[in-house]
């Protein structure tokens, strides 16, 4: 269940801001386009009272380590409690555009010189992740917002992984985390842990993605699927390999996507720097 | 890591090391401490970088909690331990552990620090973690000194029985933030791998390792370094005796396993039959038009003894192996190594005709390697695909 906060209530607890719009909330964060007393379009997250602490500050300590024009640029952190009322918000950049979501339609495939330009951009994201050891775990089209000019920004750290420090999951299976149709064969897998997780788990979730950008589906969502097929078909299936639309590519691009979308972490590509080399390479062809 | 033939050291290397730079034989030496002492490592260092070879130093922690040879030598020692006592190694000690390895690198002026790791075994996740913290430490020296750091990756038996196992243990391993891998599999206890199945899986974690974009250093490779290039890797460790002709767990068990057969007639390697030939007693009994094609010149047959033995197979296994390095396409490389190896199995099929049989059973393993590379260039050709688009 998304956390929502009214308008007029985010309008009276948050007097500062200018509220424009409000956004798509997520299960911890109710999300605003607003701007402030110097005219600056941003984006203010209203955390819910339910979200964990330590998380967020994960959250929170991943989002200070990076400044990097594909990822988003947080401004401000506040938790305070004045007068009996508690205010816990976070001020990020605000980007002017779209979801990633909103492009990627079913049997819409782009043309792929805007394929490279654009996940080559969101690889060079994923590579300031990976500097600083930072595992998404989360990336799907709704964390992916377009700037007008079409260049991709990485959004919604919740609930990223800092491979440094102890996963905050106590729980024995810590990888299924984040959304099942971009999840991982390691996240979908009941058997697998959190120790399954690294950068590659991310990869996957980019293979996903480029898969529909370029053929104008899903690899394994299928109308009317269980929660349960779909894990099921992520950890399995490979009859995307046989959609006419994944068939009629040049062959490096199919190469690439295939790896990206290897069910063994092992056998994809190590880094999103060498994923966005090769796209860039590739170009249009 | 400098691509082609590494010097992999044994008991008594240091002077045939030498004497193959000198000959243009080798890219590069690694130092073994199980088998020279530190105050000598960092004496032939110096002799191995005046001939322009690059130096890497094997920490060899592979079973952890032995010390054997003279690895007592090196301050490393102290750290050696059971994997259960390292794996509560604290931060401080590890901080010592890496501070040990500063030290010998430094000492030895090395070109990369290979980080010390134990065995991967299947169905050990605290082996993968421990292997990290080590590695964290080797991440440090690197750093601090300005040199790659190499992660080690040595899959024993366990890992390697079957392909979900060995893609565990790869995944690990990978998942390490190394600037290449130093890789060893482990195989059955013979002398030259003959299993297509193991060589097959071997070859396969190796382009696995490769398709990583990062330099591989196939180590204990030995003959079977003729396949190397053919699976990506940069570089291969070759040594002359044959304990360090696959990964041999035994060798950091037993003090003193000798290596090159104890009293045995000298074995004359062949590169014809890509396999020795016990000179000069069978050699005298090929007739003469095939024993032209069976005999390899080189600077070292003549006094035929077993020290030139020694020199001869690291020679003509070094030389094919360093021409085929020159070739930066492993599928290219795949097709060569193919080549030697079905003109070998035909040179033993007229040899096996003529109603002579050879030691060894040298002639077991040459066709079944043919099998698993053709099986490899066929069943990863996306991985061959791959590794030409990562350059």
């Amino acid at each position: 269940m998304p956390f929502i906060v009214p308008l007029n209530v985010a309008e009276a607890d948050y007097p500062e801001f200018i509220f424009l719009a409000a956004l798509t909330p997520s299960e911890q964060k109710a999300a605003f386009h607003v701007r402030d007393a110097a005219g600056q379009d941003l984006c203010l997250k209203i955390i819910a009272p339910h979200f964990s602490i330590d998380r967020l500050e994960r959250e929170i300590q991943a989002l200070q380590q990076l400044d990097h024009p594909n990822v988003v640029r947080l401004k401000e952190y506040t938790f305070s409690s004045k007068g009996g009322k508690q205010r816990h918000y976070m001020v990020e950049e605000f980007i002017a555009g779209s979801d990633l979501a909103a492009s990627l339609i079913d049997g819409q495939p782009w043309q792929r010189s805007r394929v490279s330009d654009f996940f080559a951009a969101l690889c060079d994201g994923l590579s300031a992740l990976r500097s600083a050891n930072i595992v998404h775990r989360d990336l799907k089209p709704t964390n992916i917002r377009v700037r007008t000019n079409g260049s991709p920004v990485i959004i919604d750290f919740g609930l990223a992984r800092l491979l440094d420090l102890p996963d905050l999951t106590k729980t024995a299976n810590g990888a299924a985390i984040g959304t099942p149709a971009y999840f991982a064969p390691e996240q979908a897998d009941p058997a697998s842990t959190k120790h399954n997780i690294d950068h590659r788990t991310d990869l996957f979730s980019v293979g996903v993605m480029l898969y529909q950008a370029l053929v104008g589906s899903h690899p394994f969502l299928k109308p009317g699927m269980s929660c349960q097929e779909l894990r099921s078909a992520i950890c399995t299936a490979a009859d995307w390999r046989s959609q006419p639309g994944f068939v009629s590519l040049p062959n490096p691009w199919k190469l690439i996507t295939a790896k990206l979308l290897e069910k063994e972490r092992a056998r994809r590509p190590l880094e999103a720097e060498q994923v966005g080399s090769i796209l860039r390479k590739l170009g249009g062809v | 890591m400098r691509r082609g033939v590494w010097h992999q050291f044994g008991d008594r290397s240091q002077k045939l090391a030498l004497d193959h730079l000198q000959n243009g034989v080798g890219a590069g030496v690694v130092i073994s401490p199980r088998d020279l002492s530190l105050d000598s490592a960092v004496r032939y260092a110096e002799e191995y970088h005046a001939l322009g070879a690059h130096v890497l130093i094997d920490q060899q922690f592979y079973l952890p909690d032995t010390s054997v040879g003279r690895l007592d030598s090196y301050p490393t020692v102290q750290y050696r331990a059971s994997i259960s006592q390292l794996h509560q190694i604290s931060d401080t000690e590890l901080d010592g552990l890496a501070k040990a390895l500063e030290h010998i690198n430094r000492q030895v002026q090395s070109d990369g620090v290979l980080a010390p790791a134990v065995v991967y075994e299947a169905g050990r996740p605290e082996i993968a973690r421990l292997n990290s913290r080590l590695f964290s430490g080797a991440r440090a020296v690197g750093d601090l000194l300005g040199l790659p750091v190499y992660a080690t990756v040595v899959l024993g038996q366990s890992t390697t029985a079957t392909e979900t196992t060995l893609s565990q243990a790869l995944a690990s391993a990978t998942s390490l933030p190394a600037d290449g891998w130093y890789f060893a599999f482990e195989f059955d206890d013979e002398r030259i791998p003959s299993s297509q199945g193991a060589v097959q899986r071997c070859c396969g974690a190796g382009l696995t390792l490769a398709c990583t974009g990062k330099p591989l250093f196939h180590a204990y490779a030995g003959p079977l370094g003729l396949l190397s290039h053919g699976f990506g890797a940069a570089a291969c460790g070759l040594g002359h005796s044959q304990n360090l002709w696959r990964f041999d767990r035994g060798r950091w068990e037993t003090p003193d396993v000798q290596g090159g057969g104890g009293d045995a007639p000298a074995r004359y390697f062949s590169s014809a039959l890509w396999g020795t030939i016990v000179h000069p007693d069978e050699t005298a009994q090929i007739p003469r038009q095939l024993l032209a094609q069976v005999m390899t010149p080189s600077p070292y047959t003549s006094p035929w003894n077993r020290w030139g033995a020694n020199k001869h197979v690291v020679h003509v296994i070094g030389s094919t192996v360093q021409t085929m390095s020159a070739v930066d396409d492993a599928r290219a490389n795949a097709h060569t190594a193919i080549a030697i190896l079905r003109q070998a199995v035909h040179l033993h099929g007229v040899i096996g005709a003529a109603g002579i049989v050879l030691r060894d059973g040298t002639n077991s393993y040459q066709a079944n390697w043919v099998d698993a590379v053709e099986d490899l260039l066929q069943t990863r050709t996306d991985d061959f695909d791959y590794l030409a688009l990562l350059k």
